[in-house]
């Protein structure tokens, strides 16, 4: 019995729809004794890559094709429903769908490219429209989904012949009808009457019918999850009473397919045998459909864009390459430098490669996009390996100069290397579509399209739609959904099983049900698609012949269905335009300094090596500052005390999980403040390692390293340095590296030395290249900071870059001394700005932005800016027209105290102005004093009112601290503050208090699970990290409360770097409200409630002690994630952790009644 | 603290027992008005001196009145006028009658928020919380003319009044204009309008039932869909003519789901209830020469006999005998 090909399977990519994975089918379809199958997503492409691939490793053939939505010749007239009151409309899934297979080729593949690109043209949901439904390529389905197939199951043979004739007269021969039995009952799609009609119509018609299974899910029993993912789709709950999934559609083998198909030419009225002629046309039709993932989708070749668009018309972009690299030489003087000829050299080399794999046309591409985007004004920059090449930087696209900062081509490309080079470059986030649609400008919307991201179901996701689909009580569905961490829906009951802060949950596991196993059902499926945030595909004019393309919602940009990874796998040239906040912060900056004093500042051209600059990263108080503001950053700085661009480049390499595991750190800190001496394996090494003082932190050392003990070349060298990381190539590079190493006359003892050197390594570091790239705006954004904080903090806080809440930024500009000067219509801008506060000194403040008011829309802050200065609140009412809510909320947090002293009496002001404008006429305002408004005799806001509608409003305690308000009971309590802390001893005991900034879980070295949370009190910050053996006690205040109160033990390593380790946590808005209600004794009463009471851990051998935790109070029972690195990993680390927020909290705890917000 | 306001404690389904329990207070003041569905007001200025007893201890005779006659509990507020009394039974439990006293109206409202006031709906306590007048003293501080300018003249007018303590509601003896509701819960959220339209109908047929067995007849007929969110829509429509006819309030209910024109909202129950009740005999009926209305009619009253021989369960109509 040969195999059965599947013709209608749908995957996962099938959003809401699909059940499995493609390469969960094309595994079971290897299984299960199958050569060949189709993939046949609804409405998309997406899954093709995967499919192929998953194909090629399954070893079957992989046939290509999409399920789409086609609208008849003539369109139906729609008649509208009323609109209902509530809930929402039906999805309309009323259009027809058919299944189109690639059958010729290349052709077939361009044909079904076009027509999903055809479908997805039109704003609704993707629709192909009759005059786009053509294709020589194709092969057709017509199954119980298609116009036929309804006409058959309602039983009009006559209707079905009609709507058959446009079908057989654009398709002729390439046409079937595809019989589908699922064991249903009736007539409806998959009942065994439809089938036996459909086939006995083919006959009838002369039509060849085919018999498929309309396949959703891999495995038989996958009933369920695609009942809920139905009803995602239709946004509608499980009617257990309706018709349910079938619970057939799953990937049947041959003989099962056999006993379908005898079931179905029975019924049909004819012979049993029949049933192998049905085989026999799906076989064939099968056979027919050839295309070839390498020849006809183009994977593995490239396609770059044409030569003339690069500025290569009539030479060789080679030529043109090599003489805009010289030509960059001239401009930037090298070539009059001492070294002249070391980078002419590095030049011919680096062409060499270029002109060997052909690439010239990339460098060129990218070389138009970077002076594209410099000539918008736009800050760019380039980031990643392609920093190595001198090429890059004298065409203009990286800023750095290799030769000076000794970074390596090879490590970017090498004549060795045959994968596609990648040059990624940073542009201003907030120009960032800009950027996008003038390369689509440049090159053409058939040659560039931005690359998909697919969204996948993880838990919260999983938790919210299964519950929906289960009628779970909404209030239920979100309270789990947010009690998760950001974790992966398969996880859910491990979770619950092993989370400490999900105990209670866990208790009420049993009452959901079914959830949590359709939970995880659901596990990284896809469930939308979204524009990816930064890859943009630049191709010559075939692109869409080979991608499908859709437009994105909103920008409407054209955006190929393939994600990253598929992109790259088909051979397209993808540039990564990043927006980088950072860089737009900067720019706001400068342009606030240029705007408010006139002076000019160049950050390119910034001194290298202020020591004002070095002072301030040297003190750790670097919050906003690129790459070092986070607190494991802030206390590495505080170790290394950088003290050139170089400590920098080391520093931001220093801090990446692989030098952090391999414990680089240590010893690297220890040599450099001459605590240790620094030593090399070899007097031969001492070059490429003197830098790092022995320690190797770059992977240009690695390559460095191997190509000098070795001799072996450091294009190779390169490829060696990427075999580390894979356990079984270390193995054989380990006696290649002896050998080679042997023969060029090394010791034992120093191959020995070095090969640990380079095993301990392993793929851990960092390329220099990057780090370089990333040092730059580091070093830039710590000198405005030095230079010129106010403009800095404006910066900040428009574009927020950061991974702090804009209202810990406000506290540092505090801090240092900034003045923050509140809204006022009058003087704030759209953005943040600078204003001169005093003279001598000269002291520049920061003025809020309008922007940051809750709900206000841009036209409208730019209305209210543009219309300054108001003479009174009428004139504001009048020319600024602001909607009724947005002037109260600017007078609740005093934008409007000018006219008025009352903020409540402008409200009413305000009241009566809107209702004077919408009755006739509108009273005469009552005025006292020209511009003032009279008093309504309505009592003012209390200072804790204008707080809480300060944080309400604009997100931000902009007057004052809002832990000021609670000094008094702090004080009470004990609590040291971030300040007085930094006296404290190691090993105290201690009471900290603050707003939560920030929580992680990252990876740690040990693999165990280590909360971070960082507070903010006012006076400095307060980083805690809590270990397993206080999470049953802390991890739930911790992640669900936003004031906290902690007991721990401070940790001290060194003089500027400081932590405390936290054992017991309160929520500290519970207790000050205590406090205010029942005053100490009901605070204490709480405080003596029995939290189960975490052993406060010693400060000595920690090793010993995390050992012992390890086997006792691990509730993982020891499991940890082996990386391939051979690097552990708590399995629940590395994740957002539950909770809100901290930037999204708007509410002050004790929110009075009296204040709306 | 002549006044008394009563809640009792009724389940939906033993609302009928109001006009009985109204005749209990009628034992000790006539001067009584109902709060449908399950409250009532009572002066008992008279009752006092009559009894010799004070509100608060007159309420105690009540409350065990209403629980030895009864099975009933009730909530008692005491105080000077309706309002204040009615605010008492806010802080009243069962067992604990809450007087407000002679001269400490003002303090007594002081601390209250000012949505607790009656005639302060949340959209008025809204527009006062926004200006800082959250509570009851506030809004009695603040000037007549800025409680004007906020929420109208009359209404600021007697907000003030009301809030400084001045009640000067009166109890007007009523008779029970009550209403009857319908609740058809549904186990999940249910989306299927067949399903909606049965238990409109069955709603429908009960309440049809239950005023023709009173003698009642309704005016207005109001429906709630109540949804997965905890949320609601509510519609009302006026009969054309009063009724106890479950035919016509059967339409009347269609008529309203059917203009919510719900699709994929979640509903998790519906509430019919029949408002304005009078009496029937005091109801007009638009005869017509179509036989069919007056043979419904007839059919329905077989249907009732039959229904109080065997049971309510007895008859039904067949969209919900299956």
């Amino acid at each position: 019995m040969p195999g059965f090909t599947h013709l209608h399977t749908v995957s996962g990519f099938s959003l809401r729809y699909g059940a499995s994975h493609p390469e969960r089918l094309a595994e079971r379809a290897s299984e299960r004794g199958m050569d060949a199958l189709a993939v046949t997503d609804r409405d998309t492409l997406a899954g093709t890559v995967r499919f192929a691939k998953a194909c090629a490793k399954a070893g079957i053939r992989p046939l290509f094709g999409v399920n789409l939505a086609t609208a008849p010749p003539e369109p139906p007239r729609k008649e509208r429903r009323r609109t209902p009151v509530r809930g929402g409309a039906f999805v309309d899934e009323s259009a027809a769908r058919v299944t189109f297979l690639a059958r010729d080729g290349a052709r077939g593949w361009a044909d079904l490219c076009r027509i999903v690109t055809t479908a997805h043209a039109a704003e609704d949901a993707p629709l192909l429209p009759w005059d786009g439904n053509r294709g020589d390529g194709l092969t057709v389905l017509l199954g119980p989904a298609s116009d036929v197939g309804r006409a058959l199951a309602a039983g009009r043979p006559d209707r079905a012949a009609k709507l058959l004739v446009p079908w057989r007269a654009v398709y002729g021969d390439a046409l079937r009808l595809e019989a589908v039995w699922h064991g249903r009952t009736g007539t409806g799609p998959g009942s065994l009457r439809l089938a036996a009609r459909t086939v006995g119509f083919a006959a009838e018609q002369r039509i060849r019918p085919v018999l498929s299974n309309a396949v959703r899910y891999a495995d038989p029993g996958l009933g369920p999850v695609a009942d809920v993912l139905d009803a995602a789709r239709r946004l509608v709950p499980i009617d257990p009473t309706g018709e349910l999934d079938s619970g057939e559609a799953w990937l049947k083998d041959a003989d099962t397919m056999l006993g379908v198909a005898e079931r179905i030419v029975e019924a049909a009225g004819f012979r049993r045998d029949t049933a192998h002629r049905l085989l026999e046309q799906t076989r064939a039709t099968a056979a027919a459909c050839l295309v070839d993932p390498e020849d006809d989708l183009g994977m593995g070749a490239v396609h770059f864009p044409e030569a003339h668009l690069v500025g290569a018309g009539r030479r060789t972009a080679q030529r043109v390459l090599a003489s805009r690299a010289a030509a960059g030489m001239v401009l930037r003087g090298y070539d009059r430098s001492a070294r002249a000829r070391r980078y002419w050299e590095r030049m011919h080399h680096e062409l060499d490669i270029i002109a060997h794999h052909g690439f010239a046309s990339y460098f060129l591409t990218v070389a138009q996009v970077v002076d594209d985007v410099r000539d918008m004004g736009v800050r760019v920059a380039a980031r990643g390996s392609g920093a190595g090449s001198l090429v890059n930087h004298l065409l203009g696209i990286a800023h750095a100069d290799p030769v000076e900062h000794g970074l390596l081509m090879e490590r970017f490309l090498s004549k060795e290397r045959v994968v596609l080079p990648d040059i990624d470059i940073d542009v201003e986030s907030a120009r960032r579509l800009e950027v996008y649609r003038a390369i689509i400008g440049r090159f053409g919307a058939e040659r560039v399209a931005t690359v998909a991201m697919p969204e996948t179901y993880r838990v919260r996701h999983a938790v919210r739609d299964v519950g929906a689909a289960l009628s779970m009580d909404p209030a239920d569905i979100d309270r789990i959904a947010k009690s998760f961490p950001h974790i992966r829906a398969r996880d859910a009951r491990a979770a619950l099983e092993e989370l400490p802060e999900l105990k209670a949950l866990a208790g009420e596991k049993e009452k959901y049900g079914k959830l949590w196993e359709l939970v995880e059902g659901l596990d990284a499926l896809p469930r939308g698609i979204a524009m990816h945030p930064c890859g943009v595909i630049l191709s010559d004019a075939s692109l869409l012949s080979r991608t499908p393309v859709m437009p994105t919602s909103g920008e409407g940009f054209p955006m190929a269905q393939f994600d990253k990874e598929d992109v790259e796998d088909l051979g397209l040239l993808k540039l990564d335009v990043l927006g980088v906040r950072m860089q737009s912060a900067m720019a706001h900056a400068v342009a606030e300094v240029q705007r408010a004093s006139g002076e000019r500042i160049d950050l390119d051209a910034v001194e290298g090596g202020d020591p004002a600059t070095y002072r301030l990263i040297r003190s750790t108080e670097t919050l906003g500052c690129f790459q070092i503001e986070s607190p494991g950053q802030r206390d590495l700085v505080g170790r290394l005390q950088p003290a050139g661009f170089h400590d920098l480049v080391v520093d931001i390499s220093l801090f990446r999980p692989g030098p952090v595991a391999a414990d680089m750190v240590r010893p690297f800190i220890e040599a450099r403040h001459g605590r240790a001496p620094v030593r090399y394996p070899h007097r031969d090494l001492e070059e490429p390692l003197k830098g790092t003082y022995g320690v190797v932190v770059f992977h240009e050392q690695i390559i460095d390293i191997v190509a000098i003990m070795t001799g072996c070349g450091r294009g190779e060298a390169d490829r060696v340095r990427r075999g580390l990381s894979d356990p079984e190539s270390q193995g054989r590079i380990k006696v290649w590296f002896a050998q080679h190493a042997a023969e060029r006359g090394y010791d034992a003892e120093t191959i020995r030395r070095t090969w640990e050197i380079i095993e301990a390594f392993g793929s851990y570091g960092f390329c220099k290249a990057h780090a370089v790239a990333f040092a730059v705006p580091t070093y830039q954004s710590a000198w405005l900071k030095a230079h010129h904080p106010a403009a800095f903090y404006a910066g900040l806080l428009t574009h927020d870059p950061g991974m702090y809440p804009k209202r810990l930024l406000l506290a540092d500009a505090r801090r240092r001394g900034v003045p923050v000067l509140p809204l006022d219509v009058n003087r704030s801008g759209v953005a943040h700005r600078i204003e001169l506060v005093s003279e001598s000194p000269v002291v520049w403040g920061l003025r809020l932005a309008l922007s940051d008011v809750h709900g206000i829309s841009e036209t409208e802050a730019a209305r209210v800016a543009d219309g300054q200065p108001y003479a009174s609140l009428l004139d504001f009412w009048e020319r600024a027209r602001p909607s009724r809510p947005l002037a109260g909320r600017l007078a609740q947090v005093g934008a409007l105290d000018a006219f008025g002293a009352n903020r409540r009496d402008l409200q009413l002001h305000l009241a009566e102005l809107h209702r004077g404008a919408r009755g006739a006429g509108g009273g005469q305002l009552p005025l006292a004093g020209g511009r003032r408004t009279a008093p309504a005799g309505l009592s003012d806001l209390t200072s804790a009112e204008r707080l809480s509608a300060e944080l309400g409003v604009l997100s931000m305690d902009a007057s004052r601290h809002l832990m000021d308000d609670h000094r008094e009971f702090l004080r009470e309590l004990g609590v040291v503050s971030a300040r007085r802390l930094r006296e404290a001893r190691h090993g105290e005991t201690v009471l900290v208090a603050g707003a939560k900034a920030a929580t992680q879980t990252p990876p740690v070295r040990s693999g165990k699970r280590v909360i971070f949370t960082t507070l903010d009190d006012g006076t400095g910050l307060v980083d805690l990290a809590f270990f397993d053996d206080s999470h049953d006690a802390c991890a739930h205040t911790v992640f669900h409360s936003w004031l906290l109160l902690v007991r721990g033990v401070v940790q001290r390593r060194g003089p500027r770097s400081l932590s405390v380790v936290g054992a017991a946590a309160w929520n500290l808005a519970e207790l000050v409200e205590l406090r205010a209600r029942g005053g100490l004794d009901e605070v204490a009463a709480r405080l003596v409630q029995p939290e189960p009471e975490p052993v406060v851990r010693e400060a000595k051998g920690t090793e010993e002690a995390e050992g012992a935790v390890g086997k006792n109070g691990d509730p993982t029972g020891g499991r940890r994630i082996q990386l391939p690195t051979g690097y552990e990993l708590h399995p629940w680390a590395d994740l957002r952790p539950a909770g809100e927020d901290p930037a999204k909290v708007r509410k002050l705890w004790h929110q009075s009644p009296g204040s709306a917000g | 603290m002549t006044i008394v306001c009563v809640r009792f404690q009724l389940p939906s389904t033993r609302e009928a027992l109001l006009p009985e329990l109204l005749g209990l207070l009628e034992e000790f003041t006539p001067v009584v008005e109902a709060l449908p569905p399950d409250g009532a007001l009572a002066d008992l200025r008279g009752a006092e001196r009559y009894f010799g007893r004070d509100a608060v201890e007159l309420a105690s005779v009540i409350r065990v009145r209403a629980l030895a006659r009864y099975g009933v509990d009730c909530v008692i507020g005491a105080g000077p006028g309706p309002m204040l009394a009615r605010l008492a039974l806010r802080d009243a439990r069962p067992g604990l009658t809450c007087a407000v006293p002679e001269a400490g109206e003002r303090e007594f409202l002081a601390g209250k928020p000012v949505g607790a006031l009656p005639g302060v709906g949340t959209a008025t306590a809204r527009t006062l919380c926004e200006y800082g007048l959250d509570t009851l003293g506030r809004v009695a501080a603040a000037p007549l003319s800025t409680l004007q300018r906020l929420v109208g003249a009359r209404t600021g007018r007697e907000l003030h009044e009301k809030a400084n303590g001045i009640d000067r509601g009166r109890v007007v003896p009523n008779a029970v204009s009550r209403s009857l509701a319908a609740e058809r819960p549904f186990d999940r959220d249910e989306l299927d309008p067949g399903r909606h339209r049965r238990a409109l109908l069955s709603a429908a047929e009960e309440l049809g039932t239950r005023l023709r067995s009173l003698e009642k007849v309704c005016r207005v007929l109001t429906l709630t869909v109540r949804y997965a969110d905890r949320s609601s829509t509510t519609r009302s429509r006026t009969l054309k003519e009063p009724t106890a006819h479950s035919a016509a309030l059967t339409g009347t209910a269609y008529g309203m789901y059917e203009a919510l024109g719900l699709q994929r909202a979640r509903v998790r129950a519906i509430v019919l209830r029949a408002e304005s009740l009078g009496p029937a005999e005091q109801a007009s009926y638009q005869l017509t020469f179509d036989p069919v209305d007056e043979k419904i009619r007839r059919v329905e009253q077989v249907a009732d006999r039959i229904r109080a021989k065997f049971g309510p369960g007895a008859v039904k109509p067949g969209a919900l005998a299956a």
